[in-house]
């Protein structure tokens, strides 16, 4: 390669990197060479393709990333021109990530934050597994800023981040639930309700949502403790897993706020089985052995119905707004919006 | 973006910036009467005429009779899908000049790259509400 094809690599390559971050892609080498590939702007249908999904806000899940490697990086027709492109790419990657030079101060700095992220308990949440890549692109960057003092060097760096690769696909795999209880969370939550909805548009079927949100849920945390406010999370997880019916989707929207999507149900039918959800923290309450002794758990839950046409953050917001109607009442009640 | 001003208050007066030069006929090829229904209100709303198919072989026989200018198109209905449709017009007299933009449930690689690369101009994923159309005439239509 010529100085200035380094040059050109290296700025294609910070961009695939960024994007890849923003877009929350894990660092495979077949993701880095996707997203390299879309940078360098060699194959017009890969931009094309790629501009649909961004421009259609869809997620970039691991399905999604294997169907674009394996139609644009597989293919008889573009397969030369890209695998050209892929081999600069993968090159320049081993190039930013693998100088690490086990004399230097710097790189024992990077093995050690590579060892960190490795034994990290790899993306309990996505939350954790957003600030992993954020930690490994910028060790990465950084790394490279310095690479010219370090020389070009490969070492140990290579074992480490292939782990690395493999714990990232694991822990991308376990991101659609939520760590601590187990349902879905917020990314998997708006995954399906799209789906949901787009399929309610097609066929005119009703389609309702529950916000539900733990009463008074800073007291527990501040009175028992937080690890008491965890077995209250799981508690109310639990609960609603066995409350709703076989195609409901049940989600941990954030911090104590739970969501629940009922396919072909309608604003009545929303409202019952909320009202079953509160009956049934009433009759099985969390029993724990602590002191003070726990006060009964309840929640507020607002209800709202998709509207076919209107944008999914209004059908959300409405829910919210119900909720917020629920507990500015009194809380321990059901409002519909 | 293009701010597309329908004032129905304005009566006959020509003034609104685009809305009086750009919008056509779209013709709203859709299965789900919900679907073209909701679409017919957004396009309407945007100063367009709409015609409407509930399949891909009723939706050529009407371009055969008078060209679209923007075709929104479903990927599965009876009797002929969008992508067949799509393929059909292309091959027609003046098919060549709609804007097509595919308007689906089918969110996968695989459709979307078809779809382009038999002549869609763009893809829209449902559920789509007023917002995410007008971005997507945005880029195919309304800047050509």
């Amino acid at each position: 390669m010529s100085v200035d094809e380094v040059v050109k690599s290296r700025t294609i390559a910070d961009s695939a990197l960024a994007t890849m971050q923003r877009l929350e892609v894990p660092a495979s080498p077949a993701n880095y060479a996707i997203w390299y590939e879309y940078h360098a702007g060699q194959s017009p249908n890969l931009q094309r393709t790629i501009d649909v999904l961004i421009s259609n806000d869809a997620s970039f899940n691991e399905s999604t990333l294997q169907d674009l490697y394996a139609t644009f990086f597989s293919s008889a027709k573009e397969a030369q021109a890209v695998r050209e492109t892929s081999m600069h790419a993968l090159k320049t990657l081993q190039e930013i990530v693998g100088v690490a030079d086990l004399a230097s101060d710097d790189a024992h700095d990077f093995g050690n934050t590579l060892r960190g992220i490795a034994s990290n308990g790899l993306g309990r949440s996505l939350g954790n597994l957003k600030n992993l890549i954020e930690d490994l692109v910028e060790e990465t960057q950084s790394m490279a800023g310095r690479s010219e003092y370090v020389g070009l060097r490969m070492r140990e760096s290579a074992g480490k981040i292939e782990a690395l690769e493999r714990n990232l696909e694991n822990a991308i795999l376990d991101s659609t639930l939520d760590g601590l209880t187990g349902v879905s969370n917020r990314r998997a939550f708006d995954n399906v309700i799209r789906r949901l909805a787009g399929e309610a548009m097609n066929s005119g079927d009703d389609l309702a949502m529950l916000m539900i949100d733990i009463d008074h849920f800073k007291r527990v945390n501040d009175t028992w403790g937080h690890q008491t406010g965890d077995t209250v999370l799981r508690y109310l997880a639990m609960t609603l897993q066995k409350a709703v019916r076989g195609g409901d989707h049940v989600a941990r929207y954030g911090g104590e706020e739970f969501a629940v999507i009922l396919p072909r149900t309608d604003g009545e039918a929303a409202v019952s089985v909320a009202e079953n959800i509160r009956t049934a923290l009433a009759k099985e309450p969390l029993t724990l052995d602590v002191t003070p002794p726990l006060t009964p758990i309840t929640v507020s839950i607002g209800a709202a119905c998709y509207e076919p046409g209107d944008p999914l953050a209004d059908w959300v917001g409405r829910a919210d707004a119900a909720l917020y109607s629920a507990k500015r009442d009194g809380r321990d009640r059901v409002e519909l919006n | 973006m293009v701010e597309i001003v329908l004032n129905s208050t304005n009566g006959g007066v020509e003034g609104g910036a685009a809305s009086n030069a750009m919008p056509g006929l779209c013709l709203l090829v859709d299965d789900s009467s919900l679907v073209r229904k909701i679409a017919r209100k957004i396009f309407i709303g945007l100063g367009f005429e709409t015609d409407e198919a509930e399949n891909g072989q009723v939706a050529l026989e009407k371009c055969q009779r008078r060209m679209p200018d923007v075709v929104l198109l479903d990927w599965n209905m009876p009797v002929m899908d969008g992508l067949e449709f799509l393929k059909s017009l292309r091959h027609t007299e003046g098919g060549r000049q709609p804007a097509v933009i595919f308007c689906t449930t089918e969110t996968d690689v695989d459709h979307i790259q078809r779809a382009l690369a038999n002549g869609a101009n763009e893809y829209l994923m449902k559920p789509f509400d007023q917002d995410s159309l007008v971005a997507k005439l945005d880029m195919v239509y309304y800047r050509k």
